[in-house]
């Protein structure tokens, strides 16, 4: 990249140099503005912790806010003069004069000063491509570093980037420490406590293991573990299977080499994804929660509705990946041969991706197990409410056999759908 | 006069917003029945031709007439019955790894097949019985239901050459056919597109790298250079002269026996 001197370049590069240069700047700018939030929240830490001093306070009066952004300001403009800029690091560039060997101190000096003056032109000068004043003025230039492979240089910690890395994690874990805020000592000082409980969930009381808990009641009727595992299982079945069978027919939608390249199927290619994105990001749990107000707290069918929806999202993603890493070959073969688009997919997209399909479909059921285990705490039902309801109650015995019984499915869906995956790949 | 099978007329192919031009104003004419061999260095635009022909790529400007019809300005619909007639082969077979020979084999009759039977897999048994058919011809048909990923490399384009026969193609549009392949099993394959040319007429255009190939089976050769035509005629005039033209100076001839 680099500002290349005297209007060369198409406008679109021109256009390039700009936001590199910006975003460089911006990202010297935000690292001083990290440090200052470092610093005043460690002063903060030891005025209300350390010093302890309630009747003064520490707050920033209103013109603090501008002379802290000024002042980072400030910080960036001069590292990037002086030549120890992160942000010019970062995209790969570095201040170099135009003719000759070095770069005096006086012209870095000048070069911040006259910084101040142009800034305001600077982008009109860099669109129309040319070098902004602060750098004709001083004969410098922001040029792309190249690394010499000849002189491989000192290893990369001991660089004073190095030592600034260091510098920059090391307050990162100080000021993070202090915002957790946690204490470890409560882990030995309440281990008696914790110690009847793991007592208790190691001899586990499976005498309702078949036989349905009188004390355990959904809707008037009890349950058995047993009985709430199986629905478990057959709910996360059922939601991979209605999920993978939603997310089938839009994953072709969602896939760049499918689709072309048409408006319609730009359209159609955004809006599947996003809506897999977006539906994707947002937890099962979290859609649990909505549709056990929807269709009634503790019931199944809460959870199986978020259970599929997050699976076609999730399983969606997967699958279009797959199509848009098909080999592109019998694509072609079959447009040649005068397939349509429908064609196409049936006989050289599908083929080629059906057995990774069924990997990740089986891998998403095995998630959905795991994942219907826990979804009663938010009103999905499943064996979730009997662990929840045992552990209101106090009754760890009973949790732990339940929580037993929860390790021996998981492990065992773990054990068959990897079986089954290997066999398939 | 009766007009030519294939008129190429202003041919010309802009890639990248103008970037790169793989053709520039490439006309040529084929006859019905003709062995027409492309030659040319890498990049100098002849699978771009080739794949211009059956509008695998959509040609920025000229005409393509295919037996008197405009096919650079069908509609995708029309595209796709013209297609039929156009049988392909690919310098990497382009075949589906997963599916069995016979399954591979079939795709070659899509263009053919109303769309709630293709989306099935439902080929008829017509079908079935002309595509073993097909791959006895090119001696494959013990491995009908063996999968492709078990085959050689000729094998496979032997493969690519029953789905091509699977079409009745009036014409063959041949991308590299012998790139993949060692020498031996090169000649083999361009003795089948010799004989669907000799005995079912099909006209056959094929790019090559091997000017010995191109000598030994084509009935006429025509060379690009940077997308345009260097050279037109028989095989028998390409001379020392002309090699160098077409190749640049610094080349030497490889002898494929």
């Amino acid at each position: 990249m680099s500002s290349t001197p005297g209007g060369t370049g198409a406008p679109q590069d021109r256009l390039k140099v700009l936001s590199r240069r910006a975003f460089s700047f911006l990202l010297d700018w935000m690292a001083w503005g990290y440090v200052a939030y470092c610093v005043m929240y460690l002063l903060n830490y030891y005025w209300y912790t350390v010093h302890v001093d309630w009747w003064g306070t520490l707050t920033l009066p209103s013109w603090g806010w501008p002379v802290v952004i000024l002042s980072t300001l400030e910080l960036a403009v001069w590292c990037r003069s002086l030549g120890r800029s992160l942000g010019q690091r970062a995209i790969g560039v570095a201040l170099r004069p135009v003719a000759g060997e070095r770069i005096r101190l006086g012209r870095r000096v000048l070069r911040g000063f006259l910084w101040h003056l142009s800034v305001p032109f600077a982008p009109v000068w860099i669109a129309r491509g040319e070098e902004p004043l602060h750098d004709r003025l001083t004969q410098v230039g922001l040029r792309t570093e190249t690394p010499d492979p000849e002189r491989p240089g000192r290893r990369a910690i001991l660089t004073q980037w190095g030592f600034f890395s260091l510098f920059l994690a090391a307050l990162t874990m100080c000021v993070g420490w202090l915002i957790i805020g946690i204490n470890l000592q409560v882990l030995i000082r309440r281990a008696p406590q914790a110690g009847r409980i793991w007592g208790e969930m190691l001899r586990p009381d499976f005498r309702y293991f078949t036989a349905p808990d009188p004390v355990f009641h959904l809707r008037a009727l009890s349950y058995s573990i047993l009985d709430l595992t199986v629905v478990t299982v057959f709910m996360a079945l059922v939601a991979t299977v209605l999920g993978g069978v939603m997310a089938f027919p839009l994953s072709f939608l969602g896939a760049r080499n499918v689709m072309g390249f048409s408006p319609a199927g730009w359209a159609t290619y955004g809006v599947i994804r996003g809506f897999f994105n977006v539906f994707r990001s947002i937890e099962t749990i979290i859609w649990a929660s909505i549709f056990a107000i929807w269709v009634g707290y503790g019931t199944v069918l809460a959870g199986i509705l978020a259970l599929t929806i997050h699976t076609i999202a999730a399983l969606g993603k997967l699958y279009s990946e797959q199509v848009e890493g098909v080999s592109p070959g019998p694509l072609e073969a079959v447009w040649a041969a005068g397939g349509s688009r429908i064609q196409v997919v049936r006989h050289a997209v599908i083929p080629q991706v059906l057995p990774s399909f069924w990997a990740f479909t089986l891998y998403r059921w095995d998630i959905n197990v795991r994942m219907a285990t826990v979804i009663a705490l938010v009103g999905g039902g499943g064996i979730g409410d009997m662990l929840f309801y045992y552990k209101n109650q106090g009754d760890w015995s009973k949790v732990g056999a339940v929580v037993m019984v929860i390790v021996a499915v998981v492990w065992a869906m773990d054990y068959i759908s990897g079986r089954l995956r290997e066999r398939i790949a | 006069m009766p007009t030519p099978y294939l008129v190429i007329d202003g041919l010309t192919k802009v890639y990248e917003r103008g970037q790169v031009h793989a053709l520039r104003g490439l006309s040529f004419s084929v006859e019905k029945g003709e062995f027409l061999v492309v030659i040319g260095l890498s990049g100098s635009g002849k699978s771009t031709l080739l794949r211009c022909i059956n509008r695998l790529i959509e040609p920025t400007e000229g005409k393509i007439w295919l037996d008197g019809t405009d096919v650079a300005r069908l509609s995708a619909k029309r595209m796709r019955r013209v297609r039929r007639r156009i049988g392909m082969i690919f310098q990497q077979f382009n075949l589906v790894d997963r599916a069995t020979t016979v399954r591979n084999v079939l795709t070659g009759r899509l263009g053919y097949m109303p769309g709630w039977r293709s989306l099935l897999g439902l080929f008829s048994s017509q079908d079935k019985q002309t595509a073993l058919a097909n791959l006895e011809r090119v001696g494959l048909r013990d491995k009908a239901y063996a999968r492709v990923d078990e085959l050689s490399g000729g094998q496979r384009q032997r493969v690519g050459i029953a789905r091509a026969l699977m079409q009745k193609p009036e014409i063959l549009l041949a991308d590299e056919p012998v790139s993949a392949l060692d020498p031996a099993t090169s000649h083999s394959i361009m003795q089948y597109l010799e004989q669907m040319n000799r005995q079912d007429g099909v006209t056959v255009i094929a790019s090559l790298h091997f000017l010995s190939l191109a000598r030994r089976y084509g009935t006429r050769i025509i060379a690009l250079k940077d997308g345009q035509l260097v050279f037109d005629g028989p095989p028998k005039t390409i001379d020392n002269a002309k090699f160098k033209e077409i190749y640049g100076e610094d080349a030497e001839e490889v002898e494929v026996r």
